[in-house]
């Protein structure tokens, strides 16, 4: 094409594309070839608004396309393709709304190609890019990429998911869903026999109940993940049990030691992070309502 | 000669010829009827020889061999302590050619033997005559169970039947080596613990390797299958375009190529032959023979040079309106060109060969 403007390139593939008297039918191949053209001009000239502007009416027209031959499979992966570009641009210009539609989209169309892969990548791309504006999109996302991951088998390439789920539930200090992200990371990883990534995550997650405070909850995890064989024989299930009797006891000392270990220096650096800032509020509450425990049973039977 | 070798030689002849030597031998025949002489010659050149070793003990930088230069000097001191009531009791007996002082001589020497006995060094300290009992035994290079202590300990039992209570003081030296002991166990335990800290963070970045390594398989596996199929298309693509260039080169395109380029080459050659052989040079030629004819006619009769002019001007027309002919694709002559042509001759009624020349 000789025509080296984008404007004018986008004016002839809208003349291709609207349909009128003259022209019955919408010629969306040349359209689409003429939009994509403009759409890297306009970045390299770095006019995002109009590039982005450019790179949906490109992937629509591959949609249109990929509807009108059905036996071309590679269109929805080229719609797809523009679809993320779109998002990328999106993303550089701030329209979070859209970004999360973009995203969305190319994800669908992705799945559509029946390459679930680039469909979990397209989302975690998203997520990635709204984790600092609106965390509580992103963190649907990350659920909605290992949603599909899971689904297809692929539960190795979950962990990075869940692990970035997790540290945005505890930016956004929901610590009981953090929680819960950690134990799906353990089923993952149990499903794959990863059994280092599922003590660590089994740790976690005991670690961020402390942190919360929750000390049952934090216990009947600990249970729960003795259940677990590959958690038993562990080194973490031994650091959990350290941490759990100091908890019991009170002993701040003995916390701190425990958590200056390198068994819990291994793990996620948010988790890190908690972990070092234990042990919070009042241990000797814990101490005595643990006391308090012991003796009902005792006045129970004295009664009895 | 050097005065080491003649000492040496001497040393040796002496020795030899000791047998001759009468003195000596009074000296020793003397002790030779005396069972007790005998006895105690036999004693005290065990105890000079046990003082020896004990000297050479002491001397002695290899622990083990001096723990068993001790043990052999006890069992040596053992055995002369049994030997010194056999010689109490022959010293009381009387021998003949001794006097009563010599007697009384004797039996102090069989008293002494024990105690010089006892004072052959053997590594074992004389525990209750010496304080610093354990001190001995404390510095000391490396921590080893030295059977001395207990051979002192068993013995003040025996000997003395109570434990002083110097025995468990501790001096300086035993104090200063435990704190030495405890501070290189403090060390010890420090680098034990950073290689710990360091082995900790192996084994997880092993495990993490494994992880990561069982996550790459099956997308390699992916990868393999992939490439596989685009080595196979490729090599399939590859046969069929050499099917292709070969057939474009097949020997028998060739030959119709050739024959096609004959056929072409035989028109052209035959077209050129009608327009040179058969039209032009026919008309060219006869144009050169009539000249001379033409200028010999006009030589003879000035009169016809209105004619001669006339009549090549007539040719001239002539040979035009042939090449029309000719240009109109060799068609069969027309009717006008005809008649035109069959008109032509009646101009010249007197010329009778152009005539022929045009038909």
């Amino acid at each position: 094409m000789p025509i080296s403007d984008p404007d004018k390139l986008i004016s002839k593939a809208d003349k291709l594309t609207k349909l009128s008297l003259t022209r019955w039918s919408a010629d969306w191949r040349n359209a689409t070839l003429l939009y994509e053209e403009a759409a890297n001009l306009f970045r390299v000239a770095k006019n995002n608004e109009k590039a982005k502007e450019a790179f949906e009416k490109a992937s629509k027209g591959q949609e249109m396309l990929s509807s009108y031959f059905l036996n071309e499979k590679i269109r929805p992966w080229d719609a797809a393709k523009h679809m993320e570009s779109a998002a990328a641009l999106a993303k550089e210009l701030g329209y979070w709304n859209e970004v999360t539609d973009f995203y969305r989209r190319a994800s669908e169309l992705y799945m559509e190609c029946g390459r679930p892969q680039p469909a979990s990548d397209a989302l975690a791309k998203g997520a990635r890019a709204l984790e600092d504006d609106m965390p509580e999109a992103a963190v649907q996302l990350y659920n909605d990429a290992s949603a599909i991951l899971e689904e297809d088998g692929k539960e190795q390439m979950a962990f990075d998911l869940y692990r970035a789920a997790t540290s945005v539930y505890i930016k956004l200090e929901k610590y009981s869903d953090a929680a819960s992200s950690l134990l799906q990371l353990g089923l993952a990883a149990d499903k794959c026999n990863a059994t280092n990534s599922q003590c660590k995550a089994y740790l976690g997650a005991i670690i961020i109940y402390l942190y919360a405070h929750d000390f049952k909850q934090a216990e009947k995890c600990y249970n729960d993940c003795s259940q677990v064989d590959a958690f038993l024989r562990s080194d973490q299930n031994r650091c959990a049990s350290k941490l759990l009797s100091a908890y019991t006891e009170g002993d701040i000392e003995e916390i701190k030691r425990v958590v200056q270990s390198s068994t819990v220096s291994n793990l996620d650096h948010v988790v890190i992070k908690l972990a070092r800032k234990l042990p919070t509020g009042d241990v000797s509450a814990l101490k005595t309502d643990a006391g308090k425990e012991e003796e009902e049973p005792l006045d129970e039977n004295d009664l009895t | 000669m050097s005065v080491i070798d003649i000492l040496t030689r001497v040393d040796a002849i002496c020795n030899k010829y000791d047998r001759y030597d009468v003195e000596k031998q009074k000296d020793l025949n003397v002790s030779g009827d005396d069972a007790f002489a005998r006895l105690y010659a036999s004693v005290d050149s065990d105890i000079e020889a046990a003082l020896q070793k004990a000297e050479l003990a002491s001397k002695e930088k290899s622990k083990a061999s001096a723990v068993a230069i001790n043990a052999e000097l006890r069992r040596t001191k053992a055995r002369l302590l049994e030997e010194v009531p056999k010689l109490q009791r022959l010293a009381i007996k009387k021998v003949k050619g001794l006097s009563t002082e010599e007697l009384a001589a004797r039996n102090d020497l069989v008293l002494a033997l024990p105690d010089r006995i006892q004072a052959i060094s053997d590594g074992t300290a004389a525990a209750p005559k010496q304080a610093g009992g354990w001190g001995a035994s404390a510095p000391r290079a490396e921590i080893k169970f030295d059977s001395g202590d207990l051979f002192t300990c068993i013995e003040a039992v025996l000997n003395n039947g109570q434990f002083d209570n110097e025995y468990f003081q501790e001096t300086e030296t035993s104090s200063q080596f435990r704190q030495e002991y405890e501070m290189r166990k403090m060390k010890q335990d420090q680098g034990l613990d950073m290689i710990s800290d360091g082995l900790d963070t192996l084994k997880n970045m092993a495990h993490d390797m494994n992880e990561e390594m069982d996550r790459q398989v099956p997308l390699m596996d992916e990868i393999d299958t992939k490439v596989d199929r685009a080595t196979a298309d490729l090599k399939n693509t590859n046969v069929r375009l050499k099917d292709t260039v070969n057939q474009l080169r097949s020997s028998r395109n060739f030959c119709i190529d050739i024959i096609l380029l004959i056929i072409i080459l035989g028109i052209a050659a035959y077209l050129y032959n009608f327009i040179v052989v058969e039209a032009l040079i026919p008309s060219v030629l006869e144009l050169i023979f009539r000249l001379p004819l033409k200028v010999k006619c006009w030589s003879s009769s000035h009169v016809s040079l209105k004619l001669f002019v006339m009549d090549q001007l007539m040719l001239a027309l002539l040979l035009f309106v042939k090449w029309e002919v000719f240009l109109k694709k060799h068609l069969p002559l027309q009717c006008a060109e005809v008649k035109k042509m069959k008109t032509l001759p009646n101009l010249f009624p007197w010329r009778s060969d152009v005539g022929f020349f045009l038909l």
